[in-house]
């Protein structure tokens, strides 16, 4: 298999159905299974909660949960119970789904072609580098930042929002436009820079991981194929930091945008 | 987060929450989003009022006059920070 070859095929997606009814269903499976395990374990840990010295998992988990509610009581101005589960939830979801770009990129796949018995069968495991993933989570966002402009604000004042906001009362069709641009321009820079950061990121593990399988022939693995296990243990430590900061920017952004959808002198 | 916000937690952090700085690291995506979403919008116009390629154009100026605008009240927020940084020095 060519090196163009290798990168295509571990970056398209197993689908069902054709055209606008396709479903990448490795994306779909993935993320829910991964939303499965968050579910897990925190009800598992809810079972057996410590109120006196709590374990080690019991700790990590609180601290977590510390950190998360203090981004929310310094970003978000008022009070709405409903934020903290909200940014707990994405924090959570989009770490462990950017997660899955730090195993080995041939793994999965490998094993699943296995099972499968089709050595062609695709496989992408990272749902967060399927542009459907970042999106339908920017989308939800948007829906709620647009719920709750109109339940704080009401239909009146968001619609004056809409009418007099940048420029002022004398330009009411630009200030239509650009309030337009501005709030379409939300969602997708939530969703472009999620799926950018790990598109790329996935893009040099597969570039790494081609050191090894194309280079490394013959007395030149012994020099190539350590190589490759430094350059990917270098990424991988990086990476770990990019995973956690895009789910923290994600999470961030969402409760920063919610509160503004919740200030009403705006 | 910078260092006034250790110094004085309940004066300087009301004006520059710490989540203002993941909003400044996101200053370029948001004005290549705003510039995205104005082709997007006029796009749309077009579509509806059958005027293409004119409100293409002119939403994708305005997207971009947005995004400038955008950036330039983000990092003016920045600048007001270094004020009241100086200021405690």
């Amino acid at each position: 298999m060519g090196t163009v070859e290798y990168i295509q095929h571990h970056l398209t997606n197993n689908t069902i159905g054709e055209g606008f009814w396709t479903f990448n269903m490795d994306t779909i499976v993935v993320s829910f299974l991964l939303g499965a395990l968050i579910v897990f374990m925190a009800a598992r840990l809810g079972k057996k909660l410590e109120t006196g010295t709590p374990g080690g998992f019991q700790n990590f988990v609180e601290s977590i949960l510390d950190f998360v509610a203090t981004n929310v009581r310094d970003a978000f101005p008022g009070h709405n119970p409903l934020i903290a589960p909200i940014a707990l939830t994405i924090f959570l979801w989009v770490w462990i789904m950017n997660f899955m770009d730090l195993i080995p990129v041939d793994l999965l796949p490998y094993l699943y072609q296995l099972i499968t018995g089709d050595s062609h069968a695709y496989l992408k495991v990272v749902p967060t580098t399927d542009l459907n993933t970042t999106l339908a989570m920017s989308f939800t966002v948007f829906a709620l930042i647009l719920f709750y402009n109109i339940k704080i604000k009401g239909v009146v004042g968001f619609i004056k929002m809409f009418l007099f906001h940048p420029f002022g009362k004398f330009f009411v069709p630009v200030n239509v436009v650009m309030t337009l641009i501005e709030e379409i321009a939300k969602p997708l820079s939530l969703a472009l820079r999620l799926f950018g950061n790990m598109f790329a990121g996935e893009l040099v593990f597969l570039l790494i991981a081609l050191i090894g399988g194309t280079l490394a022939v013959g007395a030149a693995a012994l020099f190539w194929a350590p190589l490759q296990v430094l350059l990917d243990l270098g990424w991988l430590i990086f990476h770990l930091l990019v995973i956690t900061l895009q789910a923290f920017i994600f999470m961030v952004l969402t409760i920063v945008y919610l509160g503004m959808a919740h200030d009403e002198g705006h | 987060m910078s260092q006034s916000d250790k110094k004085s937690p309940n004066g300087v952090r009301k004006e520059t929450p710490p989540a203002l700085n993941f909003l400044l690291m996101g200053a370029g995506s948001i004005f290549t989003s705003m510039l995205i979403a104005g082709f997007l919008v006029g796009y749309m116009l077009d579509q509806i009022f059958e005027t293409t390629p004119i409100m293409l154009m002119v939403c994708a100026v305005l997207g971009f006059i947005g995004g400038i605008q955008k950036v330039h009240k983000l990092t003016s927020k920045l600048d007001r920070v270094e004020q009241t940084e100086r200021k405690d020095d």
